[in-house]
């Protein structure tokens, strides 16, 4: 019995090994590697434009793809992110003001637009966020109202149009855009709050307000250089073709409002 | 404890959590102790003064425990084989070969066999094996037979007996069991709570006043040699001679090699009358002197000569009934069965 | 699709710096179990409470404790980056993560296993004149090996498992620091939700493997 352990354990650990060897590990880039640390919801898009890059220069970007908090915080402990594409302006605002941005880099890329969504076989007839009011509104899914960007601009939204107060005991705080979908999808809740490019991913709810591009908070993705990047020219490089219209296709493909 | 001691075996006596296994415990340097000192042969083992503390492994000594502890996940002969790396000095080495040791403890069959095969018996003299081929100074036992039964403690007996005659090393036994004593050490120390009641040669010290007020629950036994005469087969007996000459018959055993035998009786099962008895099943019927009467607790001791100092126990109602004291004549009782061969 | 080159690519490295983790956490993590089980010492208590931090704390507590300790502004993190050692968004920072999360699994399973091994035979084998280390090896470690082997497996399982401290240490990198949970999460956070179930159905079947295993050694261990 013991012998049979060791020859399985002996193979085992053989082929993880080969496997170990054959994968590529930090595979060493003659051209130049940029990371851009970026917001998850924007892994579709990027991981497009990633790879038209790939074809017009020589260099390679990896992405990092996570919340934005969190990006952050890598970045403010010296994570060696090239760029930073955040899902709203306060975390670029505090990395910018505790200097980890490189000065004059940072440009406010895209928006976004929030809308209000229901379940796809909902009968409730919500056609303004006032109606979120009625008493047959008894939840609303949201993400994180003091964290997560879209929770944020919803709440400054609703606080603006007067309607925060009355409307946050039905709130249901969920921890992100994905979880909303989700609450709503399962009519856990009447309604809830997405950006428009996250209301397209699912087919079991269904949009039945987006607020006005003007009228509505100021949903903002900036991108900028970090400060410590030690490949500027290359990250550089990369924002601009971030702005190129190729890539601005690829953004709208997506959903996403591209800023002029 | 201040104790001294120089015997080929030296028992520890006492009853259960008299702190015996504490003590052995301390001389192997299992136990951390606060203030002392060991001294074997001359080497200082442990000394608090003089912060001198040897490691168990470094103190060698031998010690078969309770259970036996033997290595479950080791084959008998890897079991044995542990410690066999020690050499000692002198001539001990030489009696003490691998196949001497099995042969003497019959065990040579087991070599190969699983440790979790073996039965009670045979795990303790794998253990005794053990201990013996690491050739240590000194042997300590921790009331090895206690988890064997009667029969088995009785079959192992033997085994410990030919260890000490055979292999030239000094044991420490611990025990509470008079048999064992009796029938091994040269020398007894008694113990209770961890004090020292009483030390000596066993035969006396055991039923000594002090050592019975140490264990007054424990059986109370008497040992003779005698010499043997003949068997009887037929009505399940043999004679045997005490050293004043007078006869007593005991369960039948075949003649032995040696004619000196050792019998035991217990002193709880000697009866005492005043008038020799008529029409009795004991075959046992010796005159004898009264020498003393002692009362100890609730019980009194009566020594009486017949033949032999019988330490005999009995009420202290019955002292008063027949009117025993110092020179009362009187005959012991004691049926065939109640002499028990060692 | 279950058999694209990704797919493949994320399990086998999940794999690997999973097996990675956990034959690094083995030495220590069977030494200080061993520490548990025998010794008492000064601020043991201390310690024992650290070791299992990991398993009561919210990964992102511990993926931040992390990150201020390796990332580059902390003496440690400067110190490994001058020597060419980058932990963050690196498979370094994956191991790191993983090691120090299943960490606390290892220490209890070994730690109750030496516990179970009768103190009585590692005391009659120094008699017998056993070192110190012999008798661990010879003795101790034979005795406990399956809740060893129950404790790795356990622990592989939880490095496999892990994200919370993984995706802040060493970043959800596809194609560097990717992990099957990094990779199930980038592909719910997108609503790819097939392709999240793929990997998620790999994952639970690797888990139940290592895990039922586990379990089963140390049913059949035997108490001595």
């Amino acid at each position: 019995m013991n012998r049979i352990w060791s020859y399985v354990l002996r193979i085992v650990t053989l082929a993880f090994i080969a496997t170990a060897v054959l994968l590529p590990i930090g595979t060493a880039a003659r051209a130049e590697e940029i990371l851009a640390s970026a917001a998850a919801s924007l892994t579709d898009a990027l991981n497009d434009i990633g790879r038209s890059y790939r074809q017009k220069s020589k260099n390679t970007v990896r992405f990092n793809f996570g919340p934005s908090s969190g990006l952050a915080r890598q970045i403010e402990e010296g994570a060696p992110a090239d760029l930073f594409f955040s899902a709203d302006l306060a975390q670029m605002d505090a990395l910018e003001k505790k200097s980890f941005v490189e000065p004059g880099t940072r440009r406010n890329l895209l928006s976004n637009q929030l809308v209000i969504i229901v379940p796809a076989d909902s009968k409730l007839s919500i056609s303004s966020p006032k109606d979120l009011l009625k008493p047959d509104v008894k939840k609303i899914a949201l993400a994180e109202p003091s964290s997560v960007p879209v929770g944020v601009y919803t709440s400054k939204y609703m606080a603006d149009e007067g309607l925060w107060e009355q409307l946050k005991t039905k709130v249901v705080p969920v921890q992100d855009v994905r979880a909303t979908l989700a609450a709503v999808e399962s009519a856990d809740v009447e309604a809830g709050f997405v950006y428009k490019t996250d209301a397209a991913v699912s087919k079991k709810v269904k949009i039945v307000y987006a607020v006005p591009i003007d009228k509505g908070p100021k949903i903002i993705y900036p991108v900028a250089v970090v400060k410590e990047s030690k490949h500027k020219a290359a990250a550089r490089d990369f924002m601009s073709y971030l702005q190129s219209a190729a890539a601005k296709n690829a953004f709208k493909k997506y959903g996403f409002v591209v800023l002029e | 404890m201040d104790v001294r001691f120089d015997a080929r075996v030296t028992a520890i006596f006492g009853p259960s959590g008299s702190g015996k296994t504490t003590l052995l415990d301390a001389i192997a340097g299992l136990r951390e102790i606060a203030s002392g000192e060991i001294e074997i042969g001359g080497k200082t083992l442990f000394s608090s003064v003089r912060k001198i503390n040897l490691a168990p492994q470094r103190r060698n000594l031998g010690y078969v425990p309770q259970e036996g502890a033997l290595f479950p996940h080791l084959s008998v002969r890897r079991n044995i084989l542990f410690g066999s790396r020690r050499v000692s000095r002198g001539a001990a080495a030489q009696s003490m070969s691998m196949e001497h040791v099995l042969e003497i403890l019959e065990i040579g069959h087991l070599l190969d066999r699983s440790v979790t095969e073996l039965s009670g018996g045979e795990s303790q003299r794998v253990a005794l094996a053990r201990a013996i081929l690491s050739r240590p100074q000194l042997l300590l036992f921790d009331e090895p037979l206690a988890a064997l039964d009667i029969g088995l403690k009785e079959k192992i007996l033997p085994y410990l007996a030919r260890v000490r005659d055979e292999f030239a090393i000094p044991m420490i036994y611990v025990t509470h069991n008079v048999t064992e004593v009796l029938t091994l050490a040269d020398w007894v120390l008694v113990i209770r709570s961890g004090r020292l009641m009483a030390q000596g040669l066993p035969s006396e010290t055991l039923t000594s006043s002090r050592a019975i007020r140490a264990m007054p629950e424990e059986e109370l036994e008497n040992v003779f040699t005698v010499e043997f005469i003949e068997a009887d087969k037929a009505s399940g007996r043999s004679r045997a001679r005490l050293s004043s000459g007078d006869e007593i018959f005991v369960p039948y055993v075949p003649t032995p090699a040696q004619r000196n035998i050792q019998v035991r009786v217990r002193a709880d099962d000697i009866l005492i009358a005043t008038q020799r008895p008529e029409g009795i099943s004991a075959a046992n019927i010796l005159p004898g002197t009264v020498r003393n009467v002692e009362m100890i607790e609730d019980q009194s001791l009566v020594r009486v000569h017949a033949g032999e100092i019988f330490c005999v126990r009995v009420t202290a109602g019955a002292i008063t009934r027949l009117a025993l004291h110092e020179g009362s004549a009187v005959f012991l009782i004691i049926k065939t069965r109640s002499f028990q061969l060692l | 699709m279950i058999l694209s080159f990704d797919t493949w690519q994320i399990t086998l490295f999940s794999l690997a710096v999973g097996l990675a983790s956990t034959v690094l956490i083995l030495p220590f993590g069977i030494t200080l179990a061993w520490l548990f089980a025998r010794k008492e010492w000064p601020l043991k208590s201390v310690v024992e409470t650290i070791v299992l931090l990991p398993l009561v704390m919210p990964p992102v507590s511990t993926g931040l404790i992390l990150l201020k300790i390796f990332g580059r502004r902390s003496p440690l993190g400067q110190w490994l980056y001058n020597r060419g050692f980058e932990i963050v968004f690196n498979w370094k920072g994956v191991l790191i993560a993983m090691a120090v999360m299943s960490f606390p699994l290892l220490v209890r399973s070994v730690r109750t296993s030496f516990g179970e091994v009768n103190p009585r035979l590692e005391q009659i084998a120094a008699t017998l004149g056993a070192s110190p280390l012999k008798i661990f090896f010879v003795v101790t470690v034979p005795l406990a090996y399956k809740g060893i082997v129950a404790g790795a497996l356990l622990a592989f399982s939880r490095a496999l498992g892990e994200f919370g401290a993984t995706i802040l240490l060493a970043g959800n990198i596809p194609g560097r620091t990717q992990t099957l949970s990094l990779a199930i999460y980038n592909f719910v956070q997108v609503g790819k939700d097939p392709e999240a179930y793929v990997l998620l159905g790999i994952t639970v079947v690797l888990a139940f493997v290592f895990v039922w295993t586990s379990e089963w050694l140390l049913r059949t261990e035997k108490k001595v």
